[in-house]
């Protein structure tokens, strides 16, 4: 459903199969570094390796090893290493494909290396509505025909979604990556690959930040179920957490905090919909509450002067997600902690309608009073944003 | 709601099951299943005219360009999915794209107030369909990225005092095959849309198809945007959010550029989600008609548990004596109206008299038999009537009495798959299967079974009689091995009444074998064989011998180690 990043060492397999020369290495598993000098990068998706320092061009082995251990201690763990390739810099190009509504965009420019951006003039673009335009646009545009052929051909077989070659660097008839960056489409996985071309797997997607602990909780839940279930880490000691519902009711209420000054209170981002069920809620609201119940608002790190936390259970009017089921996941999972809540002084405020929500928020009104955690209750009478608005004030205060 | 007055769904296409019951208002109907396409018989599959495609996003594809390739006059269709991937979206705008509505891949579809609900769009119970006012044709157009924003707006609107002219959820994926741009088209020329209501988000270039068409003036009708996610500017790092589409890859994609760009080519570009519902008020008002609906009856509808037909008519009494005097009653009265009850439907005379027939010779044949031995011995214990009924019918199977379906399944699948019998037999008996309807104990080649003889006399009354053909034809092969194996009667009556069934009942190969597997052919056994079980039973209870207990030279009992 989404476009997510390759690991360079694995775009490049697929772009370049048996040819491909780079190593792969992962902290936590055997690493070793082949005899000779190499290029090391840090491999997870990173913008701008080369300003960061986590790029380590032509070195032997000792000094890649003392290299690889100081990026380790920064937080990275997946690396490659490559051939390296002497080159002029007037010789680098430009080159990236990306799936576009009427094919394949194709953008191209003789001179490219890190400044491409400054010349934007310099880029030809081209579409391919297929590969049989591939001898065309090779030939206007000067990249050899077997180069692009190939690259259309591993974007179409592995389901890309975007690929950037940014420098490429060609001599003749031959190409050479030297840096890669491929997006992929998730909803690809299940096609890609056969016995004996394997293609990309969830494995090979980087991750451009440490996953918080409740984040692949919720990830490996949201593996086993139809319906959408997605929650991002913002701020661990923010002072408004959020049990939002609906993919773009729950932007148009996190934007309500943001309009309103609290942006960097919120503690959480993400979403539930797509009709889970009573206890997929459950499951998924556990883990909001384990994190509004951690986090300490006040401290150093930010969060509401206050101390005071609040939790947002708000959403649209959904179509078809049943607001009675899913409430009542929330309440099992607020069930458990009620009495640590009120010592907390946490304040519960609730916005949502859809299909059974008068029985829904009579159900979370009820239980709210009864635990002493009410904030406010409201349905489809009253605005979307209306819940995030109380809640905010009441941090504020 | 609406005020139609039968169900515009044609069926369902399910593996699952025949039929799935829905309320059509108050009532239940029961909406037919297909396996696939294919199987939507031609005269339902003139009407269809949408599809509602729920399948999964690995199979988003393939089945609907197997709709447009069954149904190339369709109007168009609603995907459902999330995760159809990109690659898939762009070969269905290639395949279907400007031909066909298509709301999707992803959101809740597209609705056309007091015409067309195709998909969640707008809510799914009754209380949510009156909020909304979708019974109304309205004049405001609501068009959303998001499919749970588009009912939002939908009540915004009602709301604001306004009504809903159409509404159709663009769907958070990147590639929606029905682009904005069409959307927007078709609202500037609905001649009752006044105004348009836009939910937008980060993330893609989508909102750019609006300021262009406002730029160019193909867009002339007022219309209010909400794009969502300025909350993104409160990250270090662009955030993916919920939909497929909404996350930030250029400055141009952020939700203040796309406000910004609309606001300056026209739009009513509100920066509160409050601000954008009290400018929808603000739009042009136009007179509202609501179809006023007691919700009540709706939410208090319970689905029935159970469902049958009226098997026979409770009201019309037959009557036999009348003035003083028998009624002279039609011929084969009786077998006609069993037949009626099983079918449903008054059968042909010719049917009724070959049912009257084969009820006439099925009702025993002697006591012999198991099931009949079986309604005797349990009448001896000392057992009621059902008691030693239920015994004899219980011996119904495979050996006893049940071979007439079994034959009838034999004959039409033979005829169905134009086999020869020669290599039907071949193949059966390679299986090492019997032959249902074929084969008897004392009637052989030379010695005829009467009974037979007399049911053949129905195929001088039909045009043709191909399961009878067949099944004659599969006897001649057999009985090329061993005189023993001819058309005995369990098989001749299951090919003359397939033959029957086929011409005077008008029944196609569908409908013989939903019978067949019913295991209708059963029923010609057992209603004669039960009055012939009754018959024994009454003569046991009439002699009064006492408990039966089989004598001991008629029992071999084997010892326990034999076999060692």
């Amino acid at each position: 459903m989404a476009r997510v990043k390759l690991s360079e060492y694995k775009a490049k397999q697929l772009l370049l199969g048996s040819e491909y020369r780079g190593v792969q290495l992962r902290s936590g598993e055997k690493m070793e570094i082949p005899k000779g000098k190499w290029v090391a990068k840090v491999d997870q998706g990173v913008k701008k390796r080369m300003k960061q320092g986590l790029v380590a061009v032509n070195k032997p082995r000792t000094e890649l090893q003392a290299k690889i251990r100081e990026w380790e201690k920064k937080g990275f763990s997946q690396f490659v290493l490559e051939p390296y390739l002497a080159h002029e810099p007037s010789e680098e190009q430009y080159f990236s494909l990306e799936r576009v509504r009427e094919g394949i965009r194709m953008l191209h420019a003789r001179e490219g290396g890190i400044d491409i951006e400054a010349h934007p003039e310099a880029v030809q673009t081209y579409i391919v509505h297929s590969l049989t335009d591939a001898a065309k646009i090779a030939q206007r545009s000067g990249l050899p025909e077997a180069f692009l052929r190939a690259m259309l051909e591993a974007f179409e077989r592995n389901f890309f979604a975007f690929l950037e070659i940014n420098p490429l660097v060609i001599r003749g008839s031959e190409a050479h990556l030297l840096d890669a960056a491929v997006l992929v489409d998730s909803a690809g996985e299940f096609f890609v690959g056969t016995s004996d071309r394997p293609g990309w797997t969830e494995r090979d997607v980087v991750k451009t930040k440490m996953s918080h602990r409740a984040e692949e909780a919720v990830a490996s839940l949201a593996s086993t179920t139809p319906a959408s279930l997605k929650l991002t880490v913002l701020n661990q000691n923010g002072s408004l957490f959020l049990l939002l519902s609906g993919g773009g009711g729950s932007i148009v209420i996190a934007d309500e905090a943001k309009l309103l000054g609290a942006g960097a209170e919120l503690g959480n981002y993400g979403e539930y919909s797509g009709g889970p069920s009573r206890e997929e809620t459950y499951l998924y609201a556990k883990e909001v509450i384990k994190l509004m119940l951690d986090a300490k608002p006040g401290s150093a790190q930010g969060g509401s002067a206050s101390g005071r936390r609040a939790l947002v259970i708000a959403g649209g009017i959904a179509n078809f997600t049943d607001v009675r089921s899913t409430f009542l996941g929330i309440i099992d999972a607020l069930a458990g902690v009620a009495a640590t809540m009120r010592m907390h002084g946490v304040k519960v405020f609730v916005r949502r309608g859809g299909p059974n929500e008068r029985e829904g928020l009579a159900l979370m009104r009820d239980f709210l009073e009864k635990e002493g955690l009410f904030g406010t209750v409201h349905g489809s009478d009253s605005e979307i944003t209306s819940a995030m608005r109380e809640a905010v004030t009441f941090v504020r205060v | 709601m609406t005020g139609k007055r039968a169900p515009s769904v044609v069926g369902v296409i399910t593996a699952a099951r025949k039929a799935q019951k829905f309320f059509f208002g108050p009532r239940e109907v029961l909406i037919p299943c297909y396996k696939d396409f294919a199987h939507v018989p031609s005269l339902q599959g003139r009407r269809v005219r949408w599809l509602l495609n729920a399948q999964s996003g690995r199979r988003t594809l393939e089945s609907t360009s197997a709709f447009f390739k069954a149904f190339p006059r369709a109007l168009g269709a609603h995907l459902f999915a999330e995760n159809v991937p990109e690659k898939h979206a762009t070969e269905l705008i290639k395949r279907f794209g400007g031909k066909y509505l298509i709301a999707g891949p992803s959101g809740v579809g597209v609705l056309v107030a007091g015409s067309l609900k195709l998909g969640a769009i707008g809510g799914t119970d009754a209380a949510q369909i009156d909020a909304g006012r979708l019974a109304t044709r309205g004049s405001v157009a609501v068009i959303s990225t998001s499919g749970g924003m588009t009912n939002e707006l939908i009540r915004a609107v009602v709301r604001a005092g306004k009504r809903v002219s159409f509404s159709l959820s663009i769907g958070g994926d990147r590639f929606p095959v029905t682009s904005l741009t069409e959307v927007l088209r078709l609202a500037e020329a609905d001649q009752e849309t006044k105004a348009i209501a836009y939910f937008g988000e980060l993330g893609g270039v989508d909102e750019y198809e609006i300021v262009e068409m406002l730029r160019s003036k193909k867009l002339s009708k007022p219309i209010v945007c909400y794009i969502a996610g300025v909350i993104d500017e409160a990250f270090d790092e662009h955030m993916q959010f919920g939909h497929a589409k909404a996350l930030v890859a250029r400055q141009d994609e952020s939700a203040r550029a796309k406000r910004q760009a609309l606001g300056d080519a026209g739009a009513s570009v509100p920066e509160t989600f409050d601000e954008f519902i009290r400018a929808l008020e603000l739009l042009p008002l136009a007179a509202v008609h609501d179809i006023v609906t007691d919700v009540t009856t709706y939410m208090e509808r319970r689905p029935s548990i159970l469902t049958t037909r009226k098997v026979v008519d409770l009201d019309s009494v037959p009557r036999f004596v009348k003035n003083k005097k028998l009624v002279k009653q039609s011929d084969n009265a009786f077998p006609a109206a069993t037949l009626r009850a099983l079918l449903g439907k008054e059968v042909d005379p010719v049917t009724a008299a070959c049912a009257g027939n084969i009820f006439e010779l099925l009702i025993d044949h002697g006591g012999h038999v198991s099931g009949a031995v079986n309604t005797m011995i349990t009448a001896r214990a000392g057992k009621d009537m059902v008691s030693s009924l239920a015994a004899g019918l219980l011996t119904v199977g495979p050996r006893f009495g049940g071979a007439v379906n079994d034959a009838a399944l034999a004959w039409h699948e033979g005829v169905r798959e134009g086999s020869r019998a020669a290599d039907f037999v071949e193949a059966r008996t390679k299986k090492g299967a019997l032959l249902a309807g074929i084969g008897h104990r004392k009637y052989r080649i030379g010695i005829p079974d009467p009974r037979v003889e007399a049911l053949a006399e129905f195929t001088t009354l039909l045009k043709k009689h191909p399961h009878y053909d067949f099944a004659r034809q599969v006897e001649s092969v057999t009985t090329g091995k061993n005189g023993n194996l001819i058309l005995n009667i369990d098989g001749t009556i299951a090919a003359i009444l397939l033959d029957i069934f086929a011409e005077k009942e008008k029944m196609s190969a569908e409908e013989l074998g939903e019978l067949l597997d019913a295991e209708f052919f059963n029923a010609l056994f057992i209603i004669p064989r039960s009055v012939g079980f009754i018959a024994h039973f009454l003569e046991q209870k009439k002699n009064d011998e006492g408990l039966f207990r089989l004598p001991d030279d008629l029992l071999f009992e084997r010892d326990n180690d034999e076999n060692k």
